[in-house]
């Protein structure tokens, strides 16, 4: 293999204009007609160095070279001009056009300098679906074609643009294994063809087996550059998963009692048809915290889903305090006590023009005791939200400022202001201190234990390793869609044994998983 | 941003809307006015420009005209029940369209009661309005239904539902309804006890009706600020996921909020049957609806501020009919003045610039007051 460099980012710094140190002096490399791996938990600083790459953001220091020439990629099209091209993970494409049209969209061929030469879209389709073996149907619609040849188009849209070094974003999020047995034979063949490619993915079995460099990010900053064949896959966990800074929570050993959310047996299939939760089984008992640690995308979402009522399972059951769950709506789930603290908190969370008022009563406002018959009881919502406002210290004027103009930090306290404070008896906490500033951190988590310890059911789902292993009791790992390990104790556990469970090299055996069962 | 900057910033940005509406309108004038040359043309001009913003008020000798008013408030009348039935929509987020078909189809149903049902005293009046809220109230269940349970547009729904009213409506009239002694047609008419009274007997058609309108703002207005219903629909308008998670029913929000959006829209066409009419004779739809819209985006889908809306319309209205019967401008051009509104009103971004210093002055004024607080306490220790 040449040891020439096509790409080179030298000393580079990302500074967001909120304040967030996404890049903090990273140093990457590529060689030319190699496939180069970059790895990183959620958060690490992947997208952001690959959309520097790629002309979607500027560096705020640092150099990018090109075939040893500095360039200035101020957008895509200077960016596909040098030859790179980017497969976004999620697809941009238009679903009504066919692929030729797609692969067409921006160097439309003309006939006679007016008319749309279809034909010759086609053609040039499928000359290069040929000579890169990418086989795809021109004619089809792209809403018709499934998820893998969506993601071939994208390949090929990217080549015809004359892309030499081709960025793949995480591209067998979405395939299912089938699809990305095929996608590997094709990157290789690539490879083969002189083609540089950049594989961002946290899979180890997918690294170790197509990659032949990596480079590993972790907290923004570079733990350097590793042939791949060099390192272990113990070795590469280690570098990807540690803990930089430690908030620490005092907490008394936990005292379980009664049984409150038994999940047992789950299986949900995505509509596209990968499985993302298979045979999940777990109890959380009244009284402690129970942590679902794992890398994004493991099948954490679509278990929240399944628990408030936004999906339905496949197979399984779901019971809260002894009553199955499943096919109930989400005011059937407050009723049975059941609070959800949100992952998308912008989303689901809050209505951002509302009043801080407004959205602290969206859960009781049917309530007695807030009503005077059909009329709202302003006094009494006025003294809730207020009480609220005070108890978890939102920082603002008064509860009739909008929300919206709250800080992250504040938004979140809002968003478990209400959903701690009505009388929870099993509350779902997915990210509850994502992005948000330390002392709101601080604040929730010191509140999710003391409210765990009064009696209350706590399912942690978080991609904060200090978050699941300083909160909770005891701590399940996913990967997959199934559970990888149980940890009765969250004090035995070292970052490196939970960091092979996560990324799969590790698994224990069903007996010890069932253990979480508590049967 | 502060809640008084944000209200300050409405309230200039309607005026700027509605100034460079009016500008519209003057330069339209310019275009079409009588003159031999251009200062001429700006006389005439400014002349019906005098006729469409002053003589709705005042009359030429400089008096007050109570006439020319209480027609400004009796042209209120129809288009506060329509902005009303538009704000509730349009604060669910439901972009429904409805109120025009509404409006004639309330007007019919109540005209119908009022002909026919043998009901003694006021009673009638009271019975006739509600049948026309009710019956509209119904028919909007189809967009509402089918948005809430299929997710059809509701706006294209309703939208062609008003011409579907309109047509069938019609076609009753013509069929069976029309009193066929008269060379127009029209109805049989109104038994006179389901007539609503006039306030001012001055041939201006000014009813208690305006009253009952006054009474429906501030109802309105309890109900979208105090009520538990009125709290859902208009967090679904801002956020329908999460009221969805909060355990709100969002397809119940949907229907009710089109539901009761129609039955205003009814009870508007009912009351302005019964207060200015006393045969129905509509063959088309009547243009309050439409202008329904505007008084709801004028108002901000705020019930308290419809009537100012209404007023500014109306008293539009008012003064291009008096601009085209004397200044010989085209009335038409309170359509064209609508309209300006209407996009200045939508354009997410205009006069965004100014929103941002608003905020970056609300932001510096806030870290400044922080600061200036954080500053005491420490003195204080």
């Amino acid at each position: 293999m040449s040891e020439e460099l096509v790409i080179q980012m030298k000393g580079i710094t990302k500074v967001y204009p909120n304040g967030t140190v996404a890049n903090q002096d990273v140093n990457f490399d590529v060689r030319k007609g190699e496939i180069h791996a970059l790895m990183g938990e959620n958060g690490a600083g992947k997208s952001t160095l690959m959309k520097m790459l790629f002309g979607l953001e500027q560096p705020t220091s640092g150099e990018i070279l090109v075939n040893g020439e500095v360039v200035n990629l101020s957008s895509p099209t200077v960016a596909i001009s040098k030859g790179i091209g980017m497969v976004h993970q999620h697809f941009m494409l238009v679903p009504s056009l066919t692929v030729a049209e797609n692969m067409a969209l921006g160097m439309v061929p003309k006939k006679s300098g007016v008319l749309i030469d279809y034909k010759k879209a086609v053609e040039i389709t499928e000359e290069y679906s040929k000579k890169f073996n990418l086989r795809v149907d021109a004619n089809a619609k792209v809403m018709d074609i499934p998820v893998g040849m969506k993601q071939k188009v994208e390949i090929l849209k990217a080549l015809v643009r004359g892309a030499k070094i081709l960025i793949l974003d995480e591209p067998t999020a979405v395939l299912t294994t089938q699809e990305t047995v095929e996608l590997f034979t094709e990157l290789k063949n690539l490879k083969k063809q002189g083609y540089t490619l950049i594989f961002i993915s946290h899979k180890l079995n997918e690294i170790m087996e197509i990659t032949d460099r990596m480079t590993i990010l972790r907290g923004g900053r570079s733990m350097g550059i590793h042939e791949t064949k060099d390192v272990t896959p113990e070795e590469i966990s280690r570098l990807m998963v540690g803990r930089d800074v430690i908030l620490k929570v005092d907490k008394d050993q936990a005292k379980p009692t009664d049984e409150v959310l038994k999940v047992r047996d789950l299986e949900y299939v995505n509509e596209w048809g990968k499985k993302m939760l298979d045979k999940v089984s777990l109890s959380v008992r009244k009284g402690e915290i129970l942590g679902i640690a794992g890398v994004e995308g493991n099948g954490q979402k679509e278990l929240v889903d399944m628990l408030f009522g936004f999906n339905t399972p496949n197979a399984g059951t779901i019971e809260v305090n002894g009553a199955n769950i499943i096919g109930l709506g989400q005011r059937e789930l407050r009723e049975r006590h059941i609070a959800l603290v949100p992952e998308d908190r912008m989303l689901y969370g809050i209505a951002g023009t509302a009043s801080i008022e407004e959205n602290v009563i969206s859960d009781r406002c049917g309530e007695k005791r807030l009503n005077k018959g059909i009329l709202f009881n302003m006094k009494a919502i006025h003294e809730e939200s207020a009480k609220l406002v005070k108890d978890y210290t939102v920082l603002c004027k008064s509860a009739q400022q909008q929300v919206g103009s709250l800080s992250g930090g504040n938004i979140q306290k809002v968003v478990v202001a209400r959903e701690f404070s009505n009388g929870p008896e099993l509350i779902i906490a997915d990210q509850p201190t994502r992005g948000i500033d330390v002392g709101a951190t601080e604040f929730i988590r010191k509140k999710l234990v003391e409210l765990s310890r009064s009696g209350i059911a706590v399912l942690l789902v978080s991609a904060d390793l200090n978050e699941v292993m300083e909160l909770s009791d005891s701590l399940i790992i996913m990967c997959g869609g199934k559970i990888a390990a149980y940890f009765e104790d969250t004090k035995e556990l070292s970052d490196e044994l939970m960091g092979k469970y996560m990324l799969g090299i590790e698994k224990q055996t069903p007996e010890e998983i069932r253990r979480v069962c508590h049967e | 941003m502060s809640k008084k900057n944000r209200t300050k910033f409405s309230i200039i940005r309607a005026a700027a809307a509605m100034g460079i509406a009016l500008l519209v309108a003057f330069l339209l004038i310019l275009l079409s006015a009588d003159g031999a040359n251009f200062s001429e043309k700006i006389a005439a001009s400014g002349k019906a420009l005098r006729e469409m913003l002053v003589s709705p008020l005042f009359k030429k000798n400089g008096n007050f005209s109570m006439k020319n008013f209480s027609d400004v408030l009796a042209g209120m009348i129809p288009i506060m029940f329509t902005g009303l039935a538009t704000c509730i929509m349009f604060s669910a987020n439901q972009f429904n369209l409805g109120a025009e078909g509404g409006i004639m189809l309330g007007a019919f149903v109540t005209a119908l009661v009022a002909i026919y049902a043998p009901i003694p005293g006021p009673l009638l009046m009271v019975v006739a309005v509600l049948a026309g809220g009710v019956a509209v109230g119904i028919v909007m269940l189809i967009p509402a239904v089918l948005k809430a349970k299929l997710g059809v547009s509701e706006m294209v729904n309703s939208l062609m539902l008003n011409y579907v009213i309109m047509y069938f409506l019609n076609y009753l009239m013509n069929s069976f309804l029309a009193d066929t002694s008269k060379g127009i047609t029209q109805t049989y008419a109104f038994q006179d006890n389901a007539l609503i009274p006039q306030m001012i007997d001055n041939g201006s058609r000014l009813s208690w009706g305006f009253v009952i309108g006054i009474i429906m703002v501030i109802l309105c207005w309890f109900f979208m600020y105090r009520t538990r219903w009125g709290y859902g629909i208009r967090m679904t308008g801002i956020n329908q996921p999460f009221v969805m998670y909060s355990g709100m029913n969002v397809p119940l929000i949907i229907i009710i909020s089109q539901v009761i959006g129609g039955v205003l829209a009814g009870m508007g066409g009912g009351i302005e049957m019964l207060g200015r009419y006393n045969v129905y004779n509509w063959s088309a739809l009547p243009g309050y609806g439409w202008t329904g819209i505007t008084v709801a985006i004028l108002a901000g889908n705020n019930p308290a501020y419809v009537p100012l809306a209404a007023f500014f319309m109306s008293y539009l209205t008012k003064g291009c009919t008096l601009m085209s019967t004397n200044a010989n401008v085209p009335s038409q051009l309170i359509d064209i003045i609508q309209a300006v509104i209407f996009i200045f009103f939508a354009a997410q971004q205009f006069l965004a610039g100014y929103r941002q210093k608003l905020v970056v002055k609300s932001a510096q004024e806030e870290l400044a007051a922080k600061a200036a607080a954080m500053k005491a306490e420490r003195s204080e220790q």
